[in-house]
Parts: structure tokens; C-alpha cells; sequence
């Protein structure tokens, strides 16, 4: 999920907003814009939470073009 | 002529001898000018004071150990031995060491090295990229066994959703600038992540001095995704702060950094989503005013009992808004309270299990309960249209009237109920008609099906209407 696509959907959904507050929309285009705010909302809040969390280190440099390989790392104590 | 003859090289072996045997190893104090490297990587350059010059060669294999670059004009110290360079029969110094006067060594390469990378404009305000929309896949350029690591893991334990990728480096002594260029450039080529923290622990200028390195420098601006740099303790400002995208004071503040835009990114989200829906329940609250205007309308109260109980519906889909409000406060209050219990690091096993499907549950009930306040809302419009249509008024608006016999408020549905000579009074949108029968039409002439029921049927003709 692209980064520009979370940035837009959040600033689409700000707008939303704002046309919504406006009381001289129609009650059809204010039920259009409310649904099209929760969707919004959803897609937002979906990838704030798209990442799980987890701590790895790389293992070994990898080559032009090559996947890095990873092992879980833990942080010292002290 | 006397004494012994000497071959010129023979001479000159010998001046050198005497040259070593006399002076040895020399310090000397002046100013450098005419300096040159050669393509073998020797330099070559002149010691000068007031009073005098002298010839220095600087062999490539020393020239490295040195940190700053040698530039005209620079006061420093040359250490080194005197011979006679035999091709050209003139007197050079040749240097082990040469050591700036006035100013560290260390400090003076960094002013070197800054001010190359100024000049190049790798500083530039205008190449700082910002901080990613989402940062959430962090690389993390460090030593794995420093305070610094610790300290930005700790920090970054604060956010559920963020993964980090370290790669491992010697964070001082030979070689580490060279771990740390690599470790840049394999994190931005991996794809793997979004930003990249640069970090280490408070230190002395010579442990701190792998981050005013050129190839750490050069590196930090051409990684492809934004670096944060947080190098030593506040005072502390490195080559590397100057190339960073963004520059924090300590590792501890860089991973503060990530999780601000982080917790900052979740409250617009936050604030937006509550904004819609308290823009939403007005809408439903104002919509329910008009219709109680409608019920206080004249003619309301006597309509029949079907669009009464169709009222009575929209009396309840009004307490709705309240309900819902009620209902979603206590699943905001449970979720709080489970993500509460949750969000302690290191995460038990089977937390994060569960976290999801409570989240999951709590995101389908809150979608439901959204779909049914829309519905609910959609409903609601087509009854009050249905409403309007239904008023009596607007139905005489439309031209037609109701048409009653003098003397009895009943609507006349069908022409027998009056006789010719019967006086009858028809109401219009804006006024009455009283009507003399003079003839009744046949049953054949009924205009409406049954299923009009509200509307008066039949024909009468009329004589003699005058304004009632």
C-alpha cells in the first residue's frame, strides 16, 4: 500500500468533511458524502494498522537487486 | 687542487650522511603554500616563514593517515628528515607527519569537510526531503550493542504498528564510516524501508568521528528513501546532522520523531472520522425538527391512522442518532480498555492474536452500526417526502377540491349520495364553491380506480356557482 495513497485518502477525507459540515448541501449529497467519509475513514485507519510490529536485523549484505535475508533481533539489556 | 674527488652522487651521499648524522629528525614551524598532489598520490608543497623556504615531499602511504586535507596557507608543524634530492641536487624535507597548529586536527578536518560539502550544496535547504506520510518500516543504522539502539527501540515499542529493520555497524574506530555508508545504501536499495535512523550514543570527537566522514556524508544524501540522523548528545553536531534529511539531537529523539508523525497521522484520522459523524447526526437531528413542525400543521392530526403509524415509525428512527451514540460509546470504552491491557512491550504471546480479533470484531459491529444509521437516514427522507405529498393541502393545490353536501362536512365520494336541487359546497386550494345539483352522472363515469381511496370520486354537474 503506497504511502501517497494514505496521504491522499486523509486529506480527501478532511475535505469530505468540511463540504459535510456545510449545512447548504442537499440531504441526497450529504448521505453521499457521509458514506464516502466512512470509506475513507476505514482506508485510513486500515493502513495506519497495516504494519505489524517486529524488530529484525539484516544478516548478510545483499547484492545489485538481491532480497535482503533478516533475523528477528532483540535489544540488549541494561 | 687537493684533497679527495668526489663523483656529484658520491657528494651528495655524502651531505646526506652528514645531513641525518647532524639534524636527524627535525620538527619545523610554518606556513604551507604551493601545495600539490601527484598522481602517484605524493604531495609536494613549500614550508615557508618570513625568513625563509623549504622544499617537502609527503609520501602518498603517510598522506593517508592524515584526517584533514593540506591547503596553502594553513600554519602547522612538519616533522620529518632533511636530505638532498639527488636528480635535482635541492634540499627537501621529507615529512612523517604533519600536525595543524592552533586548531585540533580532528576540528580542522571537519571545517575542511564541511565546507567542501557546502560549497557542493550537499547541505542545501532544498534537497531536505520531509518526513515520510507513514513512517512505518524504519531502517535503523547503528551499533546492535549500544545504549542508542536500546534507546530508539524503547521509544519506538510506543507504536504498535511499526517494524524495524537493523543493520548492524561498528559505530567508531577504522572502517566503521565505511559499515555505515554500506549499511545506507543497502537499506535504501532494499525497498524494505521508509525512512532511515542514523543513530549512536554520546561520545568524544574522535568516537563520534566515523560520522564526519565523507563516504557516511555522501551516503546519508544519496540514500533513496529520507534519513534521520541523531548522533551523540545535544551538543554534539556531526557532518552527517548537516547531510541528514531531518537532524534530531539524540538517537532517542530521532525514533521520537517517527512515532509524533505516527500518533500524529492516527489523531487527524481520529478527528476527521469524529467530525463525520457529528456532522452526520446533526443532519438526522435537524430532519427530525421539520418533521415535528409537520405534525403540528393543521390538518396533520386528522389524517388517517396509516400515515399516523407512519409517523409514529419516524417518531422512533429519530431516537436513533441517541441510541447509536450510546451503544458506540460503549464499544469506544471497551476497545480502550482492551487496547490499554494490550499495548505493553514486549508483547505476551497470543496478545497481538487476539488484539487483531477484537479489532476486527469491533470494526465490523462499528461498520454495521454505520450502515444502519445510513439507512436509517435514507428511509427517513422518503417518508418526509411521502408526507408532504400526503397533506390534504397539497393535494388541493394540485387542483383538486373536496366537494361536501351544505350543512354536513362529509366528503361526497359518489354522486348518489345528493339529489338534484341539493345545495353542495366544494372546498379549493384557496376558497369554497357553493353549488346547485342539477344532474347526476352514471356510475360508468368514475374517474379513479379503488385504490384512490382518498381522493373524492364522481362527477356532479353545476349550476349557478357562485363565490362562497
Amino acid at each position: 500500500m503506497s504511502k501517497e495513497t494514505f496521504e491522499e485518502a486523509l486529506a480527501q477525507l478532511e475535505d469530505v468533511v468540511a463540504r459535510l459540515e456545510d449545512d447548504t448541501v442537499g440531504l441526497e449529497d450529504a448521505l453521499k458524502l457521509f458514506e464516502k467519509g466512512v470509506r475513507l475513514a476505514r482506508r485510513c485507519r486500515t493502513q495506519l494498522a497495516a504494519v505489524e510490529r517486529r524488530v529484525e536485523q539484516l544478516l548478510a549484505e545483499a547484492g545489485e537487486g538481491e532480497e535482503v535475508e533478516t533475523a528477528p533481533f532483540a535489544p540488549p539489556e541494561g | 687542487m687537493t684533497g679527495k674527488v668526489l663523483g656529484v652522487g658520491e657528494l651528495l651521499r655524502e651531505v646526506n650522511a652528514v645531513l641525518a648524522g647532524a639534524l636527524g629528525e627535525v620538527t619545523v614551524r610554518g606556513e604551507l603554500s604551493g601545495v600539490k598532489v601527484a598522481g602517484s598520490g605524493h604531495w609536494y608543497f613549500q614550508l615557508k616563514d618570513a625568513t625563509g623556504t623549504v622544499s617537502c615531499a609527503l609520501w602518498a602511504s603517510r598522506a593517508d593517515r592524515l584526517k584533514f586535507r593540506l591547503a596553502d596557507g594553513l600554519a602547522v608543524l612538519v616533522r620529518g628528515t632533511l636530505e638532498v634530492y639527488a636528480q635535482r641536487g635541492s634540499l627537501q624535507l621529507i615529512a612523517s607527519e604533519v600536525i595543524p597548529e592552533g586548531i585540533g586536527e580532528l576540528q580542522l578536518a571537519f571545517e575542511q569537510l564541511k565546507a567542501k560539502l557546502a560549497a557542493e550544496g550537499l547541505f542545501a535547504p532544498e534537497r531536505k526531503r520531509p518526513m515520510p506520510g507513514l513512517p512505518q518500516r524504519i531502517g535503523l543504522v547503528t551499533s546492535p550493542s549500544g545504549a542508542a539502539v536500546r534507546d530508539v527501540l524503547k521509544v519506538l515499542s510506543r507504536w504498535p504498528h511499526l517494524a524495524v529493520l537493523l543493520a548492524p555497524v561498528r559505530v567508531q574506530g577504522r572502517g566503521a564510516a565505511g559499515e555505515i555508508a554500506r549499511a545506507l545504501r543497502t537499506l535504501g536499495a532494499s525497498g524494505r524501508v521508509d525512512v532511515v535512523l542514523v543513530v549512536r550514543g554520546g561520545g568524544s570527537l574522535e568516537d563520534l568521528w566515523a560520522f564526519n566522514e565523507e563516504v557516511v556524508a555522501r551516503a546519508i544524501a544519496a540514500c533513496a528513501v529520507p534519513v534521520i540522523s541523531g548522533v551523540g548528545h545535544e551538543v554534539d553536531v556531526t557532518i552527517a546532522d548537516f547531510a541528514a534529511d531531518i537532524r534530531a539531537a539524540t538517537p532517542t529523539q530521532a525514533a521520537e520523531l517517527v512515532v509524533a508523525c505516527l500518533e500524529g497521522q492516527a489523531r487527524r484520522v481520529e478527528v476527521a472520522a469524529e467530525r463525520l459523524h457529528r456532522a452526520a447526526r446533526r443532519r438526522l437531528e435537524r430532519l427530525w425538527l421539520r418533521l415535528r413542525a409537520l405534525e403540528g400543521a393543521r390538518g396533520l392530526a386528522r389524517l388517517p391512522q396509516r400515515v399516523r403509524l407512519l409517523h409514529q415509525r419516524l417518531e422512533h428512527l429519530a431516537e436513533l442518532p441517541r441510541r447509536l451514540r450510546a451503544v458506540l460509546a460503549g464499544r469506544q470504552r471497551r476497545l480502550e480498555g482492551a487496547a490499554a491491557r494490550l499495548l505493553h512491550w514486549p508483547v505476551r504471546v497470543g496478545a497481538p492474536r487476539r488484539r487483531e480479533l477484537v479489532t476486527a470484531r469491533l470494526a465490523v459491529a462499528g461498520e454495521r452500526l454505520k450502515a444502519l444509521a445510513r439507512h436509517r437516514a435514507a428511509e427517513l427522507a422518503e417518508k418526509e417526502r411521502a408526507l408532504a405529498a400526503l397533506s390534504p393541502r397539497a393535494v388541493l393545490r394540485r387542483g383538486y377540491s373536496i366537494t361536501s353536501r351544505e350543512g354536513d362536512g362529509r366528503p361526497l365520494r359518489d354522486p348518489s349520495q345528493v339529489a338534484p336541487g341539493e345545495r353542495i359546497i366544494s372546498t379549493l386550494a384557496f376558497g369554497q364553491l357553493r353549488s346547485l345539483v342539477v344532474v347526476r352522472g352514471g356510475a360508468q363515469a368514475r374517474l379513479f380506480d379503488e385504490e384512490a381511496e382518498h381522493q373524492q370520486s364522481g362527477t356532479a354537474s353545476v349550476k349557478g356557482a357562485r363565490k362562497a
